[in-house]
C-alpha cells in the first residue's frame, strides 16, 4: 500500500506569508525555478543543437535599392563596393506565441510515496521549463490569463512573480480548467493539468481555445498511485475538490474497475484533443521531468515547423 | 493451582472467562477504523458507492491482543496470589502448631516464624482457633486461642541454646487432642534427631493422624570438640546433611569478641573424615590460641555453631628439669619421658637443651607457667632464689620425689616438711604390700577423677605429720599417707608428688590418672591464687554461677533466671538448667557447650510415617493484581497504537509522537543527567588564575603599603626580564596576590616583603600559606631590616611580625645558607644573596648534616625545595632596574656590581624553586662524563 497525502494549504500555495517560511515562495519557488532551468538546458542541448545558429537577426539577402524606399534599410558597406545601392534584407522571423496554462487546483496538490514530486510541483516545473525553452528558441510565451506573451530572458522569474501575485490576490481560487478565451490563430497552447474534470468540459474547453485554429498540447500529469490504484483493505477515499467520500470494505476489488474507468476517461480526453488536432502527453510524476519536456519540445518543434511552412 | 503456587482471592470472577467467546465474536465483527486516503481521481469511481460495503474482519492478531487484554483484566479482578499462604487443612477443630525451639532451629528461625505466622494468619482467616506450643513448653497445658493471641505467643518464642526433649511434649499434646479431636497439627521441625525426633514423630503420627511436618531445607552445621593440640587449635565441624555448602570458615574470637583468626573447613576436602564431618584448624601462636574463648562458624547463627573455650583449653608452657644428666642415657625410662608424654596433649613442653649450664634459669627465662622438677634434690642458691621468685610471682612448681630428693637437705620449696629417707612398701625388707590410692576428697582439685584399682605405690617420701598436713593433701593412699601435697606460696603454688615421675616407685605414671592429675595441676597454673582462696572456702568451689550464657542464636548474654549454678566438675552439654555459656568468675570461667566433643549431628528420619511433609518456604505471597493490570495497560496501549496504525493515522502523528517521546526521554534523562553533571566550582576561575596556570610567573604578596608593593612589582618585573634574557625560563608578568583570597598553587615562588605596620593575615590565610608551603611552594620572606638589625638585640618590628605570622605554621629547622647549599649553585656560583643591602643573613631550611661518606661534595641539598627562605636584604629593591638596566633604588653600599649580584641571587632563587636538587647531581656531571669516557 502506498502512502498518499495532500499538500497542505501552505505547501499548495506557491507562496504564503503566514505559513512556515520553508514553504513560501522565497523558499520553494527558487527550487522549482532551478529545476525548470536545469531541465530546459538539458533539453536545449539535446535537441536544439547547432541547427539554429543564432537567435533572430539572420541575414537573408541583399537586393537593389528601389527609389522611394526608406533609406534606413541601405547597407552602406555593401553599397560602397560598386555603384549600386543595396538594401539588406533579413529573414522574416515572425515569432510564434505560445500560451501556457498550469493547473493549480486542489487535485494537483497530491503526492504519493511513489512519486518524485507532487503533481503541482511537477506541473510548475514543466510549465516554467517549457517557457524558458521556448523563449530561448525565439518564441514569445505567455501565461494564459495572467501575462501577455513575452520573449524575455527572465521569463521563468516573470512567470513565477505573476503566479505568486495571482495567488496572493484576494479571493483567488485555482480553477480546474483555463478561462474560456479563443486563442488567435497560429498560437499554441500548452495545458498542464491532471485533467480529472469531466471529459465533456475538457472537450468544450479545447473547442473554445482552438476555435480560431490554435493548436495545443495537453500534458496530463498523473501520480503513479492514480494509475496503479495500490490500495487494499478497509479504506475510506476522500475527494479533494469536494467533500465526497467513498468507504469501501476491500479496496483491492476496485482496482480493475478503476483502471478501466481511468483508461476510458483518458480515451475520451484524447479523442476530444485529436479532434482539434491537439496532442496529449501523459506524464507520471515518478518519471523525470526532462523526459516529458523533451517530448513536449519535439511536438512543439513539429507544430512550429508546420506554422513556418504554412507561413 | 495447575501445580503452581497460585491462588485466587475471588475465584468466582474467573467465570467471566466464559464471556470471552462473546467478546471474540463482537470484536470480530467490529472492524477497526478504515484507512483514510485522499484520492483525487475519486470521482471516476464515486458512483460505485453501494457496491461491496461489507467491511473486512478485524485482523486476527488485533483480536488476540484484545482478548488478551480482557483476559488479563479478568485475571486481575480474580485477585491472583502467587505463593499463597498455605491454608492448611481445616478439619473443624483448632490448629495446633508445634515449633521446635532448640538451637538447631536458630539458623532458619526467621523462616520458621514467617511460616508459622502464615499458618496462623491463614487459620485466622478461616476462623480457626490456634494453639502454639514450643517443644520446650512441655510442662504447660496447651490452650487454643484466636489467631491474634497465638501470634503474640509465637513472637514470644525464641530459640533456646539447648535441645529440649520432645517426648515430654507428648502428654500435653495427647490431652489437647483428646479434648479437641478434630484438631489439625503442624509441626515445624528442625530436622535434627537430637531430642528424640524420631520417637516423637512416631508417637505423634499415632496420636494425630494426618499431621503435617514442615522442615527447612537448609542443612545445619555445628562445632564440637575443640582441641588445643601442640600444632594448632582443632575443632570438628559437623553438618546434618550434604545439602549445606561444603566449605566454610570458622572464626576464633577472644573473650572480648575480637577476632583472632579464621580457619577454613571443607567437607569435601582431605581433612574431612566423612561427608558429615570436617575439621577446622587454627595454626596460631600458642599465646594467641590461649586467648581464644569462642569459636564460631561464620554465618551460622546458632548455639551449636559456637564452641566456648575456657581455661581447660589453654596450653600451658611447662618446663621440665630432670635430676641428673645420667638419666638421658636411658631416655625411655627417664622421668622426663613420662612427664613429656603425659603433658604433651594439653601443654607446651620446654626442656633445656642438653648441656645447658643452668637449665632452671634457662627455662624460667622462657616464661614457663609450670616448672616441673623431677627428683631434684639440692638447688643452687641462685636457682633457689629464682624458683622462689617464680613461685611468688604466680608460677606453679611441680616437684616429684625420688632418691635425690629423699636424700637432700630439706629446703623450703616443698609444700610440707619431709622426713628423710621415706618408706618402702612391698619391698624385700617390708612386710607391707604396695598401697593403692584412696578416692580423692571433695576439696581436692582431683575430685571427680576415678581412681583405678591397679595403681599402686611401692615407695614414697613421707611428710611430717604437721597440723596443716590434711589441708595441704590433695591425694593420699588408702592408709592416709599423703601422695600429693600442695601449698600456696606467694601468688604461686608448690605441688609435690611424693613418688617419682618414672615407674621406679609406683606405676602411677603409667596410668591415665597421671595424665588427668597433671592436667588438673597444669590448669591451675596462673590462677593459683584464686584456687587457693576457693580451696580455703571449699563450699564455694563446688558450684559456679552462670556469668554469660549463650542464647539460641549463639550470642552471649546475661544469664536467664532459670540458669542454675553448675558444679566445677561439670563436663556435660548444656541443658535447660545449665544452658551453654560461661560460668564462674571472669578469670576462672567454666565453659559449657551445646555439643559434646564426640557428638554427631544426625538428621531426623521421618520416613515410613504418615506425615504430610512440606518444606518451609521463605517466599512471601505476591499479589499478582498490579502486574496483571500493568500488562493489561501496556497491551491496551499497544492496541491503541495498532488501531492508529490500521486507521493510517500513525504516520501522520509520527512526528508528534517522536516529539512526545523525545520529551518523555528528556524528562527521564534529565534527573540522571543533572545528577551526573560535574559539580560546578563555587566561584568562576578568575582571569588572573587562568593566566598564572598557563604561564609560569613570579608572584609577590600584596602588603598593603603602596610603595612597598610597587617596589616588589618593579623588582620582580626586572628579575623576570633578566630571567627571560639569561635563562630558558620566560616568565609572565609578575602578579601581586593576596594569600587570603587568591589561589597560590600556580606560583612556584612567592616573594613576601614584610611591613610591620600591616595587620596580620587571618587564620584562614595562614592555614593557606602553611598548605602552600607543605605542597611544595616556596615563600621568600623579606624583612628588609638588615640595617636596623642588631646581633643579640631585640627583634626588629618586622622580625617580630614574621615570628607572629609563623607561629601557626609548621616551619622546618632553619640555618643560614651554607656555602655548599645547592641554592648557591643553581645558576650562578654565589657566596650570598644580596639585595638593597648585603649585610643581612639569609636563612633556609636546614640541610641534613654532611655525610662523611660522600666525601667533599661541592653541593648539598635536601630531598625537596626549602619551603621557606628568610632574608633581610630587601631583595626586590636590589632587583629593580630602570629602562637602562641601572638600579632603580639606591643600594647600600651601592654600585652596579651589587645590582648585578642581586639579580644573580634572584635568578638562583628562582632556579632553585624550579629545579630543586637537580644541580646537586649536575655538579658531578664532569666526573661522570670522564668515567663514561673510560
Amino acid at each position: 500500500m502506498s502512502d498518499t497525502r495532500l499538500l497542505n494549504e501552505s505547501e499548495r500555495q506557491v507562496s504564503s506569508e503566514t505559513e512556515g517560511a520553508a514553504l513560501d515562495l522565497a523558499a520553494r519557488l527558487p527550487n522549482l525555478i532551478v529545476a525548470a532551468k536545469e531541465i530546459a538546458s538539458s533539453v536545449m542541448l539535446g535537441v536544439h543543437g547547432r541547427r539554429v545558429a543564432g537567435i533572430g537577426e539572420t541575414f537573408w539577402q541583399f537586393r537593389p535599392f528601389v527609389p522611394g524606399e526608406s533609406t534606413a534599410g541601405i547597407d552602406w558597406r555593401r553599397s560602397a563596393r560598386d555603384d549600386r545601392i543595396y538594401i539588406r534584407e533579413r529573414e522574416w522571423e515572425g515569432a510564434h506565441t505560445i500560451w501556457i496554462w498550469i493547473d493549480r487546483s486542489p487535485s494537483m496538490a497530491f503526492v504519493s510515496k511513489l512519486a518524485l514530486q507532487s503533481k503541482l510541483d511537477r506541473a510548475l516545473v514543466l510549465g516554467l521549463a517549457a517557457a524558458d525553452l521556448l523563449v530561448h528558441g525565439g518564441e514569445r510565451v505567455g501565461l494564459m490569463g495572467l501575462t501577455r506573451p513575452m520573449a524575455s530572458r527572465g521569463i521563468i522569474h516573470k512567470f513565477a512573480e505573476a503566479l505568486v501575485a495571482e495567488e496572493r490576490s484576494a479571493g483567488f481560487s485555482p480553477a480546474e480548467l483555463p478561462v474560456s478565451a479563443t486563442l488567435p490563430p497560429r498560437t499554441q497552447a500548452i495545458l498542464i493539468s491532471d485533467f480529472l474534470s469531466e471529459p465533456a468540459d475538457i472537450a468544450e474547453k479545447i473547442n473554445v481555445l482552438s476555435a480560431r485554429g490554435a493548436r495545443g498540447h495537453l500534458v496530463m500529469i498523473a501520480d503513479p498511485v492514480e494509475e496503479t490504484f495500490p490500495f487494499a483493505g478497509h479504506t475510506e477515499f476522500l475527494d479533494v475538490d469536494s467533500s465526497e467520500r467513498l468507504r469501501v470494505g476491500q479496496a483491492e476489488s476496485f482496482r480493475n474497475i478503476y483502471v478501466s474507468r481511468l483508461a476510458a476517461h483518458r480515451d475520451a480526453i484524447a479523442t476530444a484533443a485529436r479532434r482539434r488536432g491537439w496532442s496529449v502527453l501523459p506524464h507520471r510524476t515518478d518519471r523525470t521531468g526532462s523526459e516529458a519536456l523533451l517530448t513536449l519540445r519535439m511536438r512543439l518543434e513539429a507544430d512550429l515547423g508546420q506554422f513556418r511552412v504554412a507561413g | 493451582m495447575f501445580g503452581l503456587p497460585l491462588a485466587f482471592t475471588i475465584p468466582a470472577v474467573l467465570i467471566a472467562f466464559a464471556g470471552l467467546p462473546v467478546l471474540y465474536y463482537l470484536l470480530r465483527v467490529t472492524p477497526p477504523r478504515p484507512r483514510r486516503v485522499h484520492f483525487p481521481p475519486l470521482r471516476l469511481i464515486l458512483d460505485l458507492r453501494p457496491h461491496q460495503e461489507t467491511p473486512a474482519h478485524t485482523p486476527w492478531w488485533l483480536l488476540l491482543l484484545r482478548l488478551a487484554i480482557a483476559a488479563a483484566i479478568i485475571l486481575a479482578m480474580a485477585g491472583p496470589i502467587f505463593n499463597p499462604l498455605p491454608a492448611g487443612e481445616n478439619r473443624g477443630g483448632p490448629l495446633l502448631l508445634v515449633i521446635d525451639d532448640g538451637w538447631p532451629a536458630a539458623p532458619t528461625w526467621d523462616v520458621r516464624i514467617a511460616a508459622a505466622t502464615q499458618r496462623i494468619a491463614a487459620a485466622g482467616r478461616q476462623g480457626q482457633a490456634v494453639a502454639v506450643v514450643a517443644t520446650s513448653d512441655a510442662g504447660r497445658e496447651i490452650i487454643a486461642s484466636d489467631a491474634t493471641h497465638a501470634l503474640e505467643h509465637l513472637r514470644a518464642v525464641k530459640p533456646l541454646p539447648y535441645v529440649p526433649d520432645r517426648l515430654a511434649l507428648l502428654a500435653p499434646i495427647a490431652s489437647f487432642v483428646a479434648a479437641q479431636p478434630k484438631s489439625t497439627l503442624v509441626w515445624i521441625a528442625d530436622g535434627i534427631e537430637r531430642g528424640h525426633a524420631r520417637d516423637f514423630a512416631e508417637k505423634l503420627a499415632r496420636l494425630v493422624p494426618g499431621a503435617e511436618i514442615a522442615t527447612a531445607n537448609q542443612a545445619l552445621r555445628a562445632l564440637a570438640g575443640p582441641k588445643n593440640d601442640a600444632d594448632g587449635l582443632i575443632v570438628r565441624v559437623l553438618r546434618s546433611s550434604t545439602a549445606s555448602p561444603a566449605q566454610g570458615i570458622v572464626r576464633a574470637l577472644d573473650i572480648k569478641g575480637l577476632s583472632l583468626g579464621e580457619a577454613r573447613f571443607d567437607f569435601a576436602g582431605q581433612a574431612a573424615k566423612n561427608e558429615a564431618e570436617a575439621q577446622a584448624k587454627f595454626t596460631l601462636p600458642t599465646d594467641l590460641r590461649n586467648d581464644v574463648a569462642r569459636l564460631e562458624i561464620l554465618d551460622e547463627h546458632s548455639a551449636g555453631a559456637v564452641s566456648l573455650l575456657d581455661g581447660r583449653w589453654k596450653r600451658r608452657r611447662v618446663g621440665l628439669v630432670s635430676g641428673a644428666t645420667a638419666d638421658l642415657q636411658l631416655p625411655l625410662l627417664a622421668p622426663n619421658y613420662y612427664l613429656a608424654k603425659a603433658l604433651a596433649p594439653f601443654s607446651d613442653i620446654r626442656q633445656a637443651r642438653p648441656g645447658t649450664p643452668d637449665p632452671i634459669a634457662a627455662l624460667l627465662d622462657e616464661h614457663v607457667n609450670v616448672l616441673v622438677l623431677a627428683d631434684i634434690g639440692n638447688l643452687s642458691q641462685n636457682d633457689h632464689d629464682l624458683i622462689k621468685q617464680f613461685v611468688e610471682n604466680g608460677g606453679l612448681l611441680l616437684r616429684f620425689a625420688g632418691t635425690r630428693l629423699a636424700a637432700a637437705d630439706p629446703d623450703d620449696l616443698v609444700p610440707v616438711r619431709l622426713r628423710r629417707g621415706g618408706r618402702v612398701l612391698g619391698g624385700a625388707l617390708s612386710w607391707e604390700t604396695p598401697k593403692r590410692l584412696a578416692p580423692f576428697d571433695q576439696q581436692s582439685p582431683f575430685a571427680g577423677l576415678k581412681v583405678p584399682e591397679e595403681v599402686t605405690v611401692r615407695r614414697q617420701v613421707l611428710a611430717e605429720p604437721d597440723a596443716d598436713l590434711p589441708g595441704k593433701t590433695w591425694a593420699h593412699l588408702v592408709d592416709g599417707t599423703p601422695l600429693v601435697t600442695a601449698s600456696q606460696d606467694g601468688k604461686g603454688m608448690i605441688v609435690l608428688f611424693h613418688v617419682t615421675a618414672d615407674t621406679t616407685w609406683s606405676n602411677l605414671p603409667l596410668s591415665g590418672l597421671f595424665v588427668d592429675m597433671l592436667r588438673k595441676i597444669v590448669s591451675l597454673s596462673g590462677e593459683t591464687a584464686k584456687t587457693a582462696e576457693g580451696q580455703g572456702q571449699s563450699q564455694k568451689a563446688e558450684t559456679v554461677p552462670p556469668t554469660r550464657i549463650l542464647d539460641g542464636f549463639g550470642v552471649l548474654g546475661a544469664p536467664p533466671a532459670t540458669a542454675k549454678p553448675v558444679p566445677v566438675t561439670f563436663t556435660g552439654v548444656g541443658t535447660a538448667e545449665h544452658p551453654p555459656g560461661f560460668y564462674g568468675p571472669p578469670d576462672e570461667m567454666l565453659a559449657i557447650n551445646a555439643m559434646r566433643p564426640d557428638d554427631n549431628l544426625r538428621a531426623a528420619d521421618y520416613s515410613g510415617l504418615s506425615f504430610k511433609s512440606e518444606p518451609l518456604r521463605e517466599a512471601t505471597p505476591v499479589d499478582l493484581r498490579p502486574p496483571l493490570l500493568a500488562i493489561a495497560f501496556v497491551l491496551f496501549m499497544l492496541d491503541a497504537l495498532a488501531s492508529l496504525w490500521l486507521g493510517g493515522g500513525l504516520r501522520r502523528r509520527m512526528k508528534h509522537a517522536a516529539a512526545a517521546l523525545a520529551v518523555v526521554g528528556l524528562l527521564f534523562g534529565l534527573p540522571s543527567g543533572s545528577l551526573r553533571a560535574d559539580p560546578k566550582p563555587d566561584h568562576p576561575i578568575s582571569q588572573n588564575d587562568l593566566q598564572s596556570a598557563l604561564n609560569t610567573r613570579l608572584a609577590y604578596v600584596i602588603s598593603g603599603d603602596p610603595s612597598v608593593d610597587e617596589e616588589s612589582k618593579n623588582g620582580l618585573t626586572s628579575l623576570s626580564q633578566v630571567l627571560a634574557q639569561r635563562t630558558a625560563l620566560i616568565p609572565g608578568d609578575p602578579v601581586g596576590v593576596d594569600p587570603a583570597r587568591d589561589e597560590l598553587a600556580f606560583y612556584p615562588m612567592l616573594y613576601w616583603p614584610i611591613v610591620a605596620a600591616r595587620p596580620q593575615p587571618s587564620a584562614a590565610a595562614i592555614a593557606k600559606i602553611a598548605a602552600y608551603m607543605k605542597q611544595g611552594g616556596t615563600i621568600i620572606f623579606d624583612t628588609r631590616d638588615a640595617l636596623s638589625q642588631h646581633q643579640d638585640g631585640p627583634p626588629t618590628p618586622e622580625g617580630q611580625w614574621l615570628r607572629d605570622l609563623l607561629r601557626g605554621v609548621d616551619v622546618p629547622e632553619l640555618e643560614p645558607i651554607p656555602s655548599d647549599h645547592v641554592v648557591t649553585k643553581t645558576f650562578y656560583l654565589l657566596d650570598g644573596f644580596v639585595g638593597r643591602y648585603q649585610i643581612g643573613q639569609t636563612w633556609i631550611e636546614a640541610l641534613p648534616p654532611p655525610n662523611p661518606a660522600d666525601g667533599a661534595r661541592p653541593a648539598r641539598a635536601g630531598d625537596g625545595v626549602s619551603p621557606i627562605i628568610i632574608t633581610s636584604n630587601d631583595l626586590a629593591a636590589g632587583w629593580a632596574s630602570d629602562t637602562d638596566g641601572e638600579s632603580l633604588y639606591p643600594l647600600v653600599p651601592g654600585g652596579a656590581r651589587q645590582h648585578e649580584l642581586a639579580l644573580r641571587g634572584g635568578i638562583n632563587l628562582v632556579m632553585y624553586t624550579l629545579t630543586g636538587n637537580y644541580k646537586t647531581d649536575q655538579v658531578h656531571v664532569r666526573d661522570l662524563l670522564e668515567r663514561l669516557a673510560h
